[in-house]
């Protein structure tokens, strides 16, 4: 476990492999929801604590119960039950605790059950964590952060789309390139943008 | 008709000048880097400019037929872009680049979010980073200063990057541009000569570019060398593309903040990014991607900045 | 007869879920770097889409409102695991090469889509044509995708060089060229779509 690893995880889950700009997870939220700077930010808060908890979550369930008993092949569908329940519950809670929270951001957790990235996360943890069906040193706390930062990355894409897309209201953009079209032509340019940090070695 | 009513959020600027007569008075601030290229780099530097002038005007003049809109090709701000676009090419590449380049700078660059005023991103830049994800063999293939019969040679960022110094190369070399590089980053005389013209008219002002160019150099300074505080930062404000996206791209009207408090953040974003790259990332020059990235912030930067006005929290 | 033919076209056309719909957008710009794997992937998809599907409109009367939404994931993420080990053991490489987003398939916003809209609602022989058309659009808007991007970003389809000397676009392997070309391309069957009406 060491620093130099954090700082790579960080910089290549924020930027160079960022979960909507390069691997392209959680699509669908980002054109759809991406219009507001306040729903985009709720979005985003919603999504990275989902994928914090759900990195943990599934991969103590990946460790403990999948491996010892030789049950890998079932992992998609145990990380997709996991992932649902695990919504759910801090809906629950979310409800009961904090009713203010709730009202900010509710509706999108329900959505978060089938967002890609969240999936997605977790099975890239797995991916590249566990070398030759074994966990790597420290492969928990590498999990968790690298869900922490694809959830900011994820976040600092949907900040940055939805205060373009708000700035874009006032202008005249031609009809057919509206709303959608628009919307992945300028992550195309966003995307090229963040190549600069491509080949980062801290 | 329309045209002459532009909706915009406040804070308005006015200023003297119509849009052309900035628009123009920026393409003649550019000659002077021109002409320093040419001598430095021979008549390739000539015909690459020419080709992405002209790809960008008869793009710019297609859209405005196709979406009958008034044709604003004389307002000299496709100029503008083609000849930024070139500037940041190396003087070895086929013709074909700039233009293709120079398209797609006006096409997705400007064109997509509505034509001049309402781009997001500063449209040669756009065109720039195309050019170099698409064909990075010819984006990163220099040849040498004065000798027009193409010998490659590394730029001076290059150069540090792969851990070897370029010999024979003073401060003075770096100023006068007498080295491998982009047809107009290299002679930082020509350009600070032009910039001055823009300062004087009162075209742009120093919040950005010198935010940034002093961010960079502070970071590079602390960071950028062997040990702490033992960075090279007159090396580095002299090399690469950094004058000449200081003062000519990043102060772009449309693509920055419009408040001084947004436009110094801008500043010290575009270095530190600039500086980030250069000294840790694979690349070993960050500005075209310091500015996107910045321009990109620019809407945000705008939110928050926003000038008080009566009865604002 | 012909509203059964209808229920399997509008997959490919009027309800296109790429192009009209957006939805499963995900997988289509990961695996749209070749027409191999763009092939593969929609196969791959369809076969869940269809097995679902089938499955599901089967027992749609026997699964209680509430919890119908875990259960179809159930039902979904089974095809998927067998699709998943039938790739991983009779063709490595292209499990490779889709990487994650094969048990993605999971979460694709078509597969689940079509169940919750349609599967559950309507009888086996239009759910499966609903399926069968779904999948096929799915597919072709993911070859038409990688086609482009194949042909630019290498000056090749099918691994078959088609033009001498044609300098490849490198962008367009990238997922910056992906997500330009799936934005050219909405605009473009916006523009189409605008016309018609």
């Amino acid at each position: 476990m060491n620093i130099q690893e954090f700082l790579s995880i960080f910089i290549s889950s924020v930027f160079i492999y960022n979960v909507i700009l390069s691997r392209f997870l959680g699509l669908c939220p980002f054109v759809a929801i991406s219009k507001d700077t306040k729903q985009a930010a709720a979005m985003s808060a919603a999504v990275t604590f989902v994928i914090t908890a759900s990195s943990a979550v599934t991969w103590i369930i990946y460790r403990f119960l999948l491996l010892p008993f030789n049950l890998t092949y079932l992992r998609t569908l145990a990380f997709v039950l996991v992932i649902a329940a695990l919504v759910q519950l801090i809906e629950m809670i979310i409800r009961k605790t904090s009713p203010v929270l709730y009202r900010a951001f509710g509706i999108y957790l329900t959505l978060i059950t089938t967002n890609c990235a969240v999936l997605g996360a977790a099975v890239l943890n797995i991916d590249m964590f566990f070398i030759g069906g074994k966990a790597v040193a420290g492969s928990f706390y590498y999990s968790v952060f690298q869900g922490i930062c694809m959830g900011l990355g994820y976040t600092l894409a949907m900040l940055l789309m939805s205060g373009i897309r708000e700035r874009l209201e006032l202008c005249n953009v031609p009809k057919a390139l509206k709303d959608f079209p628009l919307a992945f032509i300028i992550a195309s340019i966003l995307s090229l943008s963040f190549m600069g940090f491509s080949g980062f070695k801290p | 008709m329309t045209n002459n009513f532009s909706v915009s959020g406040s804070p308005h600027i006015h200023k003297q000048g119509s849009i052309s007569r900035i628009m123009w008075t920026v393409v003649i601030s550019l000659i002077p880097a021109g002409i320093a290229g040419i001598i430095i780099f021979g008549w390739d530097t000539l015909w690459i400019t020419l080709a992405a002038v002209v790809a960008a005007v008869l793009t710019e003049l297609i859209f405005g037929i196709l979406t009958k809109k008034k044709v604003t090709v004389l307002d000299g701000s496709a100029v503008i872009t083609g000849v930024l676009l070139a500037f940041n090419l190396p003087s070895g590449v086929p013709l074909w680049l700039p233009v293709v380049g120079a398209v797609f700078s006006i096409a997705i660059g400007k064109q997509v979010f509505g034509g001049i005023g309402q781009n997001i991103f500063n449209p040669a830049l756009v065109g720039r980073v195309f050019l170099m994800a698409s064909w990075p063999k010819y984006m990163t293939t220099f040849t040498a200063p004065f000798k027009f019969d193409a010998i490659t040679s590394a730029t001076p960022l290059a150069a540090l990057k792969a851990g070897r110094v370029l010999e024979h190369i003073s401060y003075l070399d770096l100023f006068l541009g007498k080295h491998g590089g982009c047809i107009g980053e290299v002679c930082i005389l020509a350009l600070l000569i032009g910039a001055a013209l823009l300062f004087i008219k009162g075209y742009i002002s120093w919040h950005i570019p010198i935010t940034y160019i002093l961010t960079t150099a502070v970071f590079v300074y602390i960071f950028g060398g062997n040990k702490l505080f033992g960075g090279d930062w007159l090396f580095h404000i002299l090399s690469g593309g950094l004058i000449l996206g200081a003062f000519f791209m990043a102060t772009d009207y449309v693509a920055t903040p419009l408040t001084a408090k947004g436009q110094l953040i801008f500043g010290v974003g575009c270095g530190l990014l600039t500086a980030v790259i250069r000294i840790w990332g694979g690349y070993p020059e960050g500005v075209s991607y310091a500015i996107l990235m910045m321009n990109a912030a620019t809407p945000l930067i705008g939110r928050y900045t926003k000038c008080r006005i009566y009865g604002s929290r | 007869m012909k509203n059964l033919i209808k229920e399997f076209t509008k997959g490919i056309i009027k309800e296109n879920p790429t192009f009209v719909l957006a939805l499963g957008l995900c997988p289509t710009l990961a695996v749209s770097v070749s027409v191999a794997n763009a092939i593969g992937m929609g196969l791959a998809a369809t076969f869940v889409l269809l097995g679902s599907s089938i499955i599901i409109s089967w027992v749609r009367n026997f699964i209680p409102a509430k919890i119908r939404i875990p259960c179809f994931i159930v039902i979904i993420a089974t095809f998927v695991t067998v699709t998943e080990l039938c790739l991983k053991a009779y063709s490595p490489v292209l499990d490779r090469a889709l990487g994650i987003y094969v048990p993605l398939i999971v979460v694709n916003c078509i597969v689940l889509g079509r169940a919750e809209a349609f599967a559950c609602k309507n009888n086996l022989s239009r759910s499966f044509l609903d399926g069968l058309g779904m999948g096929d659009g799915f597919t072709l808007a993911l070859v038409l995708i990688s086609a482009i991007r194949e042909f630019l970003g290498s000056g090749q389809l099918l691994g078959h060089t088609l033009i001498e000397g044609f300098e490849p676009v490198f962008v367009f392997g990238m997922p910056s060229g992906a997500l330009l070309v799936i934005g050219l391309l909405l605009g473009f069957f916006n523009f189409l779509k605008n016309k018609k009406i």
